[in-house]
């Protein structure tokens, strides 16, 4: 992560980030295409004011702010489509390759989260952000992003016991 | 947290789906038109100052201009007169042949005046004395500067003084 974005690397930092920043873009919309412009989007915008890469917190942060922008856009289409598709079940792509059915419970349990405990794993997991970092980007303070953090892994857990 | 390390190991294997090499090409595109000055789609950078404080400076300015307006154009009346009046009275009267020349040397005319409102206080409702009828008591302190000059030798004249003006508004009742 030892990039300052410009002309030249700005691939190497988006190969880097790009899938992080997509699953993290995919706890708002459930359309991988959709995903992809809102960090299209994000990481232009932020490529274009030179920002130091090292200041990661700016980036998500704007790639929640652009998802969150494309819901309130979007909810016409959305109401439009749910009505279009009544009845049928909805196709929802995977946010992981998954390799066997352990992965998969997982990935499953990842999905009955809370949205607040899931957006943090998704960052300190999957984004290798530091409590710090998540906190700039989510605003919250670092005690509470660390304690939705630990509730988030101990409800996963719990939620994989066998019954 | 080493409850859940081993948790957060398996979670660690779950790899995140890869972007599609399109977006790749789409940020590509996005990028070399931001830098020829045209990224289609992508939000504008912001000016560094905001435009509502933008705005209201604009029109807390144009107020001033206003009041300094009114109120130059009234004191412009009262000081015309004035220094009319307090001419020598040889202005007044005809004159011999030849005195046409220190007449018009001895003559300041005025050139301009600035009555900049530098602060407005409401003081609320008041009785003016013998009045049934309430008024509104506004406190205006203003820095009055005029300007005369000499048209023929060039010299100016230039006063500044504070001021303060009461204004009694009458209030209408409903």
């Amino acid at each position: 992560m030892d990039f300052i974005a410009s002309h030249e690397n700005w691939k190497n930092c988006f190969s880097e980030v790009a899938p992080g920043l997509l699953l993290f873009a995919r706890q708002w919309v459930q359309s991988a295409a959709d995903a992809e412009d809102i960090v299209q989007e994000a990481f232009v915008k932020f490529w274009r004011r030179n920002h130091n890469i090292h200041n990661r917190a700016l980036l998500y942060s704007a790639v929640r702010s652009i998802a969150l922008d494309f819901i309130r856009r979007d909810k016409r289409r959305a109401r439009r489509e749910a009505t279009v598709y009544a009845g049928t079940e909805p196709s929802i792509e995977p946010q992981f390759e998954l390799e066997d059915d352990t992965q998969s419970a997982l990935a499953a349990a990842m999905d009955s989260l809370p949205h607040d405990q899931r957006e943090v794993l998704v960052l300190k997991i999957w984004n290798d952000l530091t409590f710090s970092e998540i906190a700039g980007a989510l605003r919250i303070s670092q005690n509470t992003a660390a304690s939705r953090y630990r509730y988030a892994l101990s409800n996963l857990k719990k939620s994989l016991q066998p019954q | 947290m080493n409850d859940f390390s081993e948790f957060e190991n398996e979670l660690k294997k779950l790899r995140p789906v890869q972007p599609s090499p399109v977006l790749f090409e789409r940020v590509e595109q996005a990028l070399e038109s931001c830098g020829a000055g045209a990224l289609a789609g992508a939000t504008p950078v912001r000016p560094p100052y905001n435009w509502w404080w933008l705005g209201f400076g604009l029109a807390t300015a144009g107020i001033v201009v206003l009041f300094a307006a009114i109120n130059f154009e009234r004191e412009h009346r009262l000081d015309t007169a004035t220094v009319a009046q307090s001419s020598p009275a040889s202005e007044m009267r005809p004159e011999a042949p030849g005195t046409e020349q220190s007449r018009v040397t001895g003559r300041f005319v005025p050139t301009g005046g600035t009555n900049v409102v530098y602060n407005a206080r409401d003081e609320g409702l008041h009785f003016a004395d013998g009045s049934e009828r309430p008024v509104r008591r506004v406190r205006y302190r203003t820095q009055q500067i005029w300007r005369w000059r000499n048209p023929e030798t060039g010299a100016s004249l230039r006063v500044s003084y504070p001021s303060e003006e009461i204004v009694l508004i009458p209030v209408s009742g409903q």
